[in-house]
């Protein structure tokens, strides 16, 4: 098998720290806080009240009225990926290059599902709750009636898949992935394998999610993961502090434009990095804890360094999964050491402390501010780290933002249920 | 990198025309038709009060005993994969922790890569817990959060999580090695398929479990598919003619569950422990429509280009090709889209090459339903035979394939399977004729 090079050529964001690239990294160097009171739902009463919340988006900023007008449909995680794809596609100059070959232009997201459209999902789970159960009589007359054809079929992930090719004109290799927590990172993972091995030259990838709806902020809270710290959540999200409490939910889209090297270079696109490596594993543990020794964690970042060819030493920089629950730091913790050594003074950052846990989205978030250490030299902090767990004994980056060489970039994602995935980054020489 | 070749090497199916690879294939063969009034739950007022359910099907028979509380936090499409992931493993001879005292495969060298559709919830579990927070016949939001939701069980969240198919056959059988989950509808089997030989010939798995299992056989399921007016509302009192794909009188799917999952080995190592070998995966294609967007417009999702793709991957040209295992929803205006898709891959003879289509018997599994088609396929090679299409008599218009009424015996040297799905995504795969 023929392998060419990839690299990334486009990136755009949708987040709750910002509504493009540069804001979100500001923001992020000055340890700006995203976590508040949600306002999208009566969520006063649930364990968890807050979260990192997309505010102020105006789908009209970003997309041209026709735009707008062909994806009326899209749901709110859709949209943000929309907006998100729309500012990747004009920073790679891809839109105005008359060679572009569709066929050869691919999708590959890992998108959360759309949200279900609640009242009216509950409303019929009252209305025709008979005896205890749902009235088969009764459910789908009212079903019919009340429930409108795009709110449900755009729930199905491959959705944004559909937008984004219709928007770029996409007809090449399409693909969703939904591996929790790790779904954008796998996705791009996946989509630099497409590019390497010719499967297309070029692919729209990351990834898009919402989950700040009653049932999604339901099921986190009946999992005891999330932060129940409503009387302070702008500080809520402490990844690897000992006051910790579990993760805060966020929102977004993150998108990038891979390419293959030759194919970038031809048309002279500004490329932004290399991927150079990538791992993916499982834990094959249990559905609700994760390996406590972090073998799988450990297995997926060795992957990925053996898949560049590079030794722990040339890795100057970790994005952390970091998600701020008991758990995973610790064993996010111990996993980094068993493949970095014991005394490993690797810096490592979980921007999760200061733009929440985008699920889906967390990993295509975090690759670009890696992107971006790679490009300013310097890397982003850990906010909130002011008492350190004993057992979470690396240098965080804590609360400040660093100048630092910075020429190799590893960013981890690790999904509920223990997919594990990890990528490296670097310049492109 | 060094080439690997990639063999099938286990098939596990589940599906309502069997539990098990011999029952369906027979099923299939005989044109025994499965689809049937529903009786899972009462149809009441639906349009369409028909499916293709699986018949005495209860996971616990297929999870090891050690695991077996675990089934309770698995929704219908979950434990069809756990099922079907053992089914592939016996069937293999491949022995995993789940399977058998010795593992014959090393964990971290073991992949899955299983999709999987958007699961729905059990309405009357989630009903019982909504009903306790009403006010004046309205959802209390306040109520909900006090006390409503702990109603719900803690792992509630866990049950439908599409990744869940796959991580709990990774933790059934150990599988430490690379793992995913497509959620690409129809074709997630397919690009399931082409994913999972990639961890093959790039050398970073051996065996990997890929396919994909799904079951929209609920009242979300029914609803969402009637709004997209995707199913035959006219034959409840004969369902069993209901689905009728590529035929005159085909007049929409009907919803089967099941999935198809297949293992996927590095060819050395199965000619090496002498398994048995169904197929080669020797091509793989995927693309997609823009149009796809519009949902109410059906499109095959560019598939010819899929299928071109993957006739080129696998070094051959359409004239190679021996049968078209095609999808066929019976939803008229897809089976019309889906045909004009293979003329333009084969011309004319798309009118003469050997054609199948299985939903006539199981009804459309989504993305199980690619699963099967794709061992099905590997079976149909190594049998050497060409499976009817049921319910398949007078071509539609635009639909002029070469459907056989009845199995028959065939030179069998490559399949193309291809499927669309939904939103606008294709896939397909070249399979060949194991060697012996």
């Amino acid at each position: 098998m023929s392998e060419r090079r990839v690299v990334i050529t486009g990136m755009g964001t949708i987040n709750p720290l910002g509504h493009d690239v540069e804001t979100t990294w500001s923001a992020m160097l000055a340890g700006e806080l995203a976590p508040s009171p949600i306002e999208l739902f009566d969520a006063s009463t649930f364990p968890t009240h807050f979260a990192a919340q997309v505010k102020g988006f105006d789908m009209s900023k970003h997309l041209s009225p026709a735009a707008a007008e062909k994806h009326k449909h899209a749901g709110r995680h859709c949209q943000f990926a929309l907006a998100a794809a729309v500012q990747a596609w004009q920073q790679s100059g891809l839109g105005g290059w008359e060679k572009l070959d569709n066929g050869r232009l691919g999708v590959y997201l890992g998108s959360g599902e759309g949200s279900i459209d609640f009242d009216k999902f509950v409303g019929l789970l009252i209305d025709a709750w008979v005896d205890g159960q749902v009235d088969t009589d009764k459910w789908p007359e009212l079903a019919f009636e009340r429930m409108e054809l795009y709110r449900e079929i755009e729930q199905e992930s491959n959705m944004v898949v559909a937008h984004l090719a219709a928007e770029f004109g996409a007809c090449g290799p399409a693909y969703n992935v939904l591996t929790a927590c790790a779904a954008s990172t796998q996705a791009m993972g996946e989509a630099a394998m497409q590019v390497r091995h010719g499967l297309a030259d070029t692919v729209i990838t990351g990834g898009a999610h919402s989950m700040i709806h009653p049932f999604g902020l339901t099921g986190f809270n009946r999992l005891t993961a999330l932060s129940t710290r409503n009387d302070d959540c702008a500080t809520a999200s402490r990844p690897f502090d000992m006051t910790r409490d579990g993760f805060v939910i966020g929102e977004g889209a993150s998108i990038l434009i891979m390419e293959d090297y030759e194919h970038a270079k031809a048309r002279g696109a500004n490329i932004l990095a290399e991927v150079v490596g990538y791992g993916a594993s499982a834990d094959a543990f249990r559905i609700t804890d994760q390996d406590p020794e972090g073998d799988g964690a450990a297995t997926s970042m060795r992957a990925a360094l053996a898949d560049a060819g590079i030794s722990p030493e040339d890795i100057d920089y970790i994005s952390a999964h970091g998600t701020g629950t008991k758990q995973n730091d610790q064993v996010e913790t111990r996993a980094v050491k068993a493949v970095f050594g014991q005394d490993t003074k690797v810096p490592m950052s979980s921007v999760k402390s200061m733009v929440g846990h985008l699920i889906a989205a967390a990993g295509a978030t975090e690759l670009i501010t890696c992107i971006l250490a790679l490009r300013d030299q310097i890397l982003p902090p850990t906010a909130n780290n002011h008492e350190l767990d004993p057992d979470c004994d690396l240098d965080y980056v804590s609360n400040e933002a660093r100048k630092a060489s910075v020429k190799t970039c590893m960013s981890n994602s690790f999904g509920f249920g223990g997919q594990n995935n990890t990528l490296i980054i670097k310049p492109c020489e | 990198m060094a080439d690997r070749r990639v063999a099938i090497t286990g098939l596990g199916v589940v599906t309502p025309a069997g539990i098990g690879l011999e029952d369906t294939w027979q099923t299939i063969l005989d044109g025994r038709k499965c689809v049937a009034e529903i009786d899972l739950f009462k149809p009441g007022h639906f349009p369409c009060k028909i499916a293709g359910q699986l018949r005495d099907f209860s996971a616990r028979e297929f999870v090891p005993k050690n695991y077996r509380k675990a089934v309770k936090v698995m929704a219908r499409d979950i434990e069809i994969a756990v099922a079907a992931a053992d089914l592939a493993f016996l069937d293999s001879g491949i022995v995993t922790i789940g399977t058998g005292d010795e593992p014959t495969i090393e964990s971290k060298r073991l992949g899955c890569n299983i999709g999987a559709g958007l699961i729905c919830t059990e309405l009357n579990e989630l009903g019982t817990a909504i009903n306790t927070a009403v006010t004046d016949g309205k959802f209390d939001y306040e109520k909900w959060g006090q006390a409503g939701m702990t109603n719900l069980t803690p792992l509630w969240l866990l049950k439908y999580l599409p990744n869940m198919l796959s991580c709990h056959v990774t933790i059934i059988n150990g599988a430490e090695g690379p793992s995913n989950c497509i959620t690409c509808g129809d074709v997630s089997a397919h690009l399931s398929a082409g994913e999972s030989s990639l961890y093959i010939k790039r050398g970073i798995a051996d065996v990997v479990v890929a396919g994909a299992a799904e079951s929209k056989l609920n009242p979300m399921g029914l609803l969402r598919q009637g709004m997209l007016g995707r199913l035959c509302t006219t034959r409840n009192d004969s369902p069993a003619e209901a689905v009728r794909p590529f035929d005159a009188e085909h007049a929409g799917s009907a919803i089967g569950e099941g999935g198809g999952l297949f293992l996927l080995e590095d060819m050395d190592r199965a000619k090496k422990r002498g398994g048995k070998i169904y197929a080669e995966l020797a091509g793989f294609g995927a693309a997609c429509d823009p149009a796809g967007i519009d949902i109410e417009k059906p499109t095959a999702g560019n598939l010819a280009l899929a299928v071109k793709n993957a006739i080129k991957s696998a070094g051959i040209t359409p004239d190679d090709v021996d049968l078209i295992f095609a999808y066929g929803t019976g939803v008229p205006a897809e089976d019309i889209a889906e045909a004009a898709e293979w003329r333009k891959v084969f011309g004319d003879a798309a009118s003469t090459i050997p054609a199948v289509s299985t939903t006539g018997v199981t009804g459309t599994m989504f993305a199980g339903g690619g699963g099967v088609q794709i061992a099905l396929a590997a079976k149909a090679l190594h049998e050497q035979t060409v499976p009817p299409t049921t319910n398949f008599s007078t071509p539609a218009e635009g639909c002029n394939m070469n459907f056989a009424k009845e199995p028959r015996k065939a030179e069998l040297k490559y399949i193309v399977v291809g499927a669309y799905t939904v939103g606008g995504q294709s896939g397909a795969c070249v399979l060949k004729r194991g060697e012996a």
